[in-house]
C-alpha cells in the first residue's frame, strides 16, 4: 500500500455511513457523522461501480466547484474519499430547505425573517459571482437551511465559470420558474445577471408563500413574466428582439408591484424592481443588493437561530431514524424526512413537497418543480 | 477558473516543489537508463495530448488543463507502472467535462483509439470498450483528490497586457480572440495594461504554450509563469528590445520613432503602430507588479533551459503553435542585430550538445523497456526490494 492509499485510507475511516437516506440516477446519499466528533454529515456515493458512461457531468461540476468554495453561505464539502470503485462526498448535513419552510403554511413569516432569508442568499451568491462562478439553478429547493438557520446555497451541478469572452453557454438551465427572460429568449452570452433573477423571484416567492412566476412551458413562461412586469419596450430592454430565439408574445400593460405585494415597504418593492429589470447589464448585481437600503431599514434581519423552521425536524423520534428506510419512494420513508405527516398533508395535498431527501441532495435531477 | 487562487486548490495543494517531484520520479529512475530521458517524456507526452486535444477541437485552456491533470497523476504515479496512453485519453475526457467542453465518452475513445494507433505511437492495445476509459477516469479523479479547477497563465497575461490592435475589434485566431463586450468586465478595465505589438503579445502567448512542456506548472503560480513569459517575450521580440535598450541607456523616455536597425522580417504595421505611441516604459512596468523579480528571472533561466533540451528533441511533425522556433529565429535576428553584444543564455542553445537527441519512437521504446524491467522484477518476488504490486490493478479486483 502507497502513501496515497494509505492518506485515502485514513481519510475513510474519518467517517462513518449510519444509514442510507435516499437514492439518485448515479449516487447513493447517506446520513452518516465524524467518526471523532459524532458530527452529522450526509455522504454522497457516486455510483461508478460498472463504469459505462464515465462520471456525470453534474457530478464533475459540483465536485469541482464545492472544493473550492468555502462560505458560511454555501454547502461545504468536508471531505472526498474513495472507496473500491466509489467516489464518496462528504457533505454537511443539512436537514431542510426554503422550499419546505415556504410550503409549511403553519409557519408565519415575519419581514425580518425575509430579510435574513434574503441577506444570506445574497451573501453566498455575492461569493460565487465573486469567484467568477455562475449557479445557474438558483430555486428555494436548492437553498438549504442547517439547524442552526443558517442558509446555504447547495446544488452546484448545473454551476460554470464565467466564460471566455466571445465563448457561447448554454441558455437551457435554470428551473423554468426562476429563468430569466434573456434565457428564455435564447441568449448564449450571459452573466452572473441570470442568478440574479432568480433571487427576485425567491424574493417574491417569500412574500407571496406561493411561487410568483410559474409558467406552464417556456412559450408560458415568458408570458406569465410579461404579464406580471409587463412586456418590455425597446427602451426597457435595447436589442431584445434580436436575440436568437425571439418570439412576440403578446402586450401586456406593466402593473405596479404594489397592486401584488400590498404589505410591503417602499425599500422591498424597490428591490425586488432591481432584481427583476428586463436588461440583464441594469439588473442590480449581487454586491449591490447587499448595499441596498432594505438591508440598512428597520426592522434588521432576524438573527439566523429565530428563523422559522419545520416543527418536525426538532422532535424526530429516534426509532425512525434507524432501520433501512428507502424514503426515495414516497412511501412511508417520508417520515423519516418530515414525521410531522398530518401538518404536511394539510398544507399540501397534491403531496408536492413530499419529496425524498435524496432529491435535495441529488445532484443529477433538476427536475422542474411543475 | 474559479475562486481566489490564493484560496484555491491549485494553491494549496498543487504547488510542490523539487524535492516532491523528485521523489515522485523515484520508482522511474530505477529503471530508466538516464534520468535526462524522463525530461524528454514531459515534453513528448505534453505533445501527445496537445495533438489529441487539437483532433478533439479542444480549445488551448482545456488542452492546458489535460496536461495539468496528467502532471499531477505523475506526482503520485510513476510511468513504469501505468499506461501513459490510457492516462492521456482519460485527462482529455476529464479536462473536457471541467473545462465545459465535454466529449462524448464513446467519440473520446475513438479518436485515442485510432490516434494511438498512428506512427509514432503505434499502441494497438488500447481499448476499445468505453469501461476501460471509465474506470482509468474514476482513478484519475481520485488521484487528483477532486480538485479540478486549474489555473492558467493565460488570464494573467489577457489581464496585464494588450495587443496594439485589440482597440479595433477584430478576432484572432485561436484563444487570443477578442471577446465581444457583453456585459460588464471581469478582469479589470484595462488601465495600466502593457500593450504590445500583436506578434509580441503571440509570442508571450507561445512561451506560456511550451511551459507546459515541463513540470514548472507544478512548481510555480501561474501569474508568475506568465509574467515571465511576457518578460521573455519583451527581451526577444525585436521591436520591443529595441525600445527597451533605449530605455535603459537614456535616463529620460522620449516617444520612439520607427528605429532604423531593424531586421528585415518584422512587419511594417507593427512599427508603424509603434511609431504612433509614446513608449512605455517596461522597465518600471514590471518593477510595479510587486512581484519578486528574481524569482522571474529563475523561472526564465527554467523556461530557457527547457528550450535547451527541446532542441535535441525531434519531433516528426512540428507542433503549430510552438514558439520554439519563434524562439530562436528571434534570438539569432537579435544577436546578428545588436552591436553591443549583450550575451543572453541564449546564445548557449545554439551550441547545446547535439548529438543525444530523441524522437517519440525511441522515447516509447525506453518506456516499453521500462516497463517490461519493472514487470520481470515483480515476477522475481525474492529480489529483496519490495514488490509495488500494480495498484490499478489490485483495487480493480477488490471490486470485483
Amino acid at each position: 500500500m502507497d502513501a496515497v492509499e494509505k492518506a485515502n485510507t485514513a481519510r475513510q475511516k474519518r467517517w462513518v455511513k449510519d444509514r442510507k437516506v435516499g437514492e439518485g440516477t448515479y449516487a447513493v446519499v447517506y446520513q452518516g457523522r465524524e467518526a471523532s466528533t459524532s458530527r452529522k454529515v450526509a455522504i454522497k456515493k457516486i455510483k461508478v461501480g460498472q463504469f459505462k458512461d464515465g462520471l456525470d457531468m453534474s457530478a464533475i461540476r459540483e465536485v469541482k466547484y464545492l472544493r473550492e468554495l468555502h462560505h458560511q453561505n454555501v454547502i461545504e464539502l468536508l471531505d472526498v474519499f474513495s472507496s473500491k470503485t466509489n467516489l464518496n462526498l462528504v457533505l454537511e448535513f443539512l436537514d431542510s430547505d426554503l422550499e419546505m419552510i415556504i410550503q409549511d403554511r403553519s409557519l408565519v413569516f415575519l419581514p425580518a425573517d425575509i430579510k435574513a432569508w434574503m441577506a444570506m442568499t445574497l451573501r453566498g451568491l455575492e461569493f460565487c459571482h465573486r469567484n467568477f462562478m455562475l449557479h445557474r439553478d438558483l430555486k428555494p429547493n436548492n437553498l438549504l437551511i442547517a439547524s442552526d438557520g443558517q442558509l446555504k446555497i447547495a446544488d452546484f451541478g448545473l454551476a460554470r465559470d464565467f466564460a471566455d469572452p466571445g465563448h457561447k453557454m448554454t441558455c437551457q438551465v435554470i428551473t423554468r420558474w426562476y429563468r430569466p427572460p434573456e434565457l428564455l429568449f435564447g441568449c448564449r452570452y450571459y452573466s452572473s445577471a441570470v442568478d440574479i433573477w432568480s433571487v427576485g423571484c425567491i424574493f417574491a416567492e417569500l412574500m407571496l408563500r406561493t411561487p410568483y412566476l410559474p409558467g406552464e412551458s417556456d412559450m408560458d413562461q415568458l408570458k406569465t413574466i410579461f404579464r406580471a412586469l409587463g412586456t418590455p419596450t425597446e427602451e426597457d430592454w435595447p436589442g431584445h428582439t434580436k436575440l436568437p430565439d425571439y418570439v412576440p408574445v403578446g402586450q401586456f400593460p406593466r402593473t405596479p408591484l404594489r397592486d401584488l405585494f400590498t404589505a410591503a415597504s417602499g425599500d422591498t418593492l424597490n428591490l425586488l424592481s432591481r432584481f427583476l429589470v428586463y436588461e440583464p447589464r441594469r439588473r442590480i448585481n449581487a454586491r449591490d443588493a447587499l448595499n441596498h437600503a432594505y438591508f440598512f431599514a428597520l426592522p434588521h434581519p432576524s438573527h439566523p437561530s429565530k428563523l422559522p423552521k419545520p416543527a418536525a425536524q426538532t422532535s424526530r423520534p429516534l426509532e425512525e431514524l434507524d432501520g433501512n428506510v428507502d424514503i426515495a419512494s414516497a412511501g412511508p420513508g417520508v417520515k423519516a424526512v418530515a414525521p410531522n405527516k398530518l401538518k404536511r398533508k394539510l398544507t399540501s395535498p397534491d403531496g408536492t413537497d413530499l419529496r425524498p431527501l435524496a432529491r435535495r441532495l441529488d445532484f443529477t435531477q433538476h427536475v422542474k418543480r411543475s | 477558473m474559479a475562486t481566489d487562487f490564493w484560496a484555491s486548490s491549485h494553491y494549496k495543494r498543487w504547488i510542490v516543489d523539487r524535492a516532491t517531484l523528485k521523489e515522485s520520479r523515484s520508482d522511474d529512475l530505477q529503471y530508466v537508463d538516464d534520468p535526462e530521458y524522463l525530461d524528454f517524456f514531459a515534453i513528448f507526452f505534453a505533445n501527445v495530448i496537445t495533438k489529441l486535444g487539437k483532433k478533439l477541437n479542444f480549445r488551448q485552456r482545456v488542452i492546458a488543463t489535460a496536461i495539468v491533470f496528467f502532471r499531477r497523476f505523475y506526482i503520485k504515479n510513476s510511468y513504469c507502472e501505468t499506461d501513459p496512453f490510457i492516462v492521456i485519453a482519460a485527462c482529455c475526457y476529464v479536462a473536457g467535462k471541467a473545462e465545459e467542453s465535454p466529449v462524448h465518452i464513446k467519440n473520446m475513445v475513438a479518436e485515442a483509439r485510432l490516434f494511438f494507433s498512428q506512427q509514432p505511437y503505434g499502441v494497438k492495445y488500447f481499448p476499445s470498450d468505453n469501461s476501460k476509459l471509465a474506470e482509468m477516469e474514476f482513478y484519475l479523479v481520485a488521484d487528483l483528490e477532486c480538485d479540478l479547477t486549474v489555473f492558467h497563465p493565460y488570464r494573467t497575461l489577457l489581464s496585464i497586457c494588450k495587443k496594439e490592435s485589440s482597440n479595433d475589434l477584430q478576432t484572432e485566431a485561436g484563444e487570443v480572440g477578442v471577446g465581444v463586450d457583453d456585459g460588464p468586465r471581469y478582469w479589470g478595465s484595462g488601465d495600466g495594461q502593457l500593450e504590445l505589438p500583436d506578434d509580441a503579445f503571440q509570442l508571450a502567448w507561445s512561451i506560456i504554450n511550451d511551459t507546459y512542456r515541463s513540470d514548472l506548472c507544478l512548481l510555480y503560480p501561474p501569474h508568475l509563469l506568465a509574467i515571465t513569459a511576457l518578460y521573455l517575450a519583451v527581451v526577444l521580440h525585436g521591436p520591443t528590445r529595441e525600445l527597451l535598450q533605449q530605455q535603459s541607456h537614456s535616463v529620460e523616455v522620449t516617444p520612439v520613432h520607427s528605429s532604423p536597425r531593424r531586421s528585415s522580417r518584422q512587419s511594417s504595421s507593427t512599427s508603424l503602430g509603434h511609431a504612433k505611441k509614446p513608449s512605455q516604459d517596461f522597465v518600471a512596468f514590471f518593477a510595479e507588479l510587486n512581484i519578486s523579480m528574481p524569482l522571474v528571472a529563475t523561472i526564465a533561466q527554467e523556461i530557457i533551459s527547457l528550450y535547451t533540451l527541446w532542441e535535441r528533441y525531434l519531433e516528426d511533425s512540428d507542433l503549430v503553435d510552438s514558439a520554439k522556433s519563434a524562439f530562436h529565429g528571434h534570438a539569432q535576428a537579435q544577436l546578428g542585430a545588436s552591436h553591443s553584444g549583450v550575451s543572453t543564455p541564449v546564445e548557449n542553445l545554439d551550441d547545446a550538445q547535439r548529438p543525444h537527441g530523441a524522437t517519440p519512437t525511441f522515447l516509447l521504446q525506453v518506456l516499453m523497456r521500462m516497463r517490461e524491467n519493472r514487470l520481470s522484477d515483480m515476477a522475481l518476488a525474492s529480489s529483496g526490494r519490495p514488490v509495488a504490486v500494480n495498484k490499478m490493478l489490485e483495487r480493480t479486483q477488490a471490486a470485483g
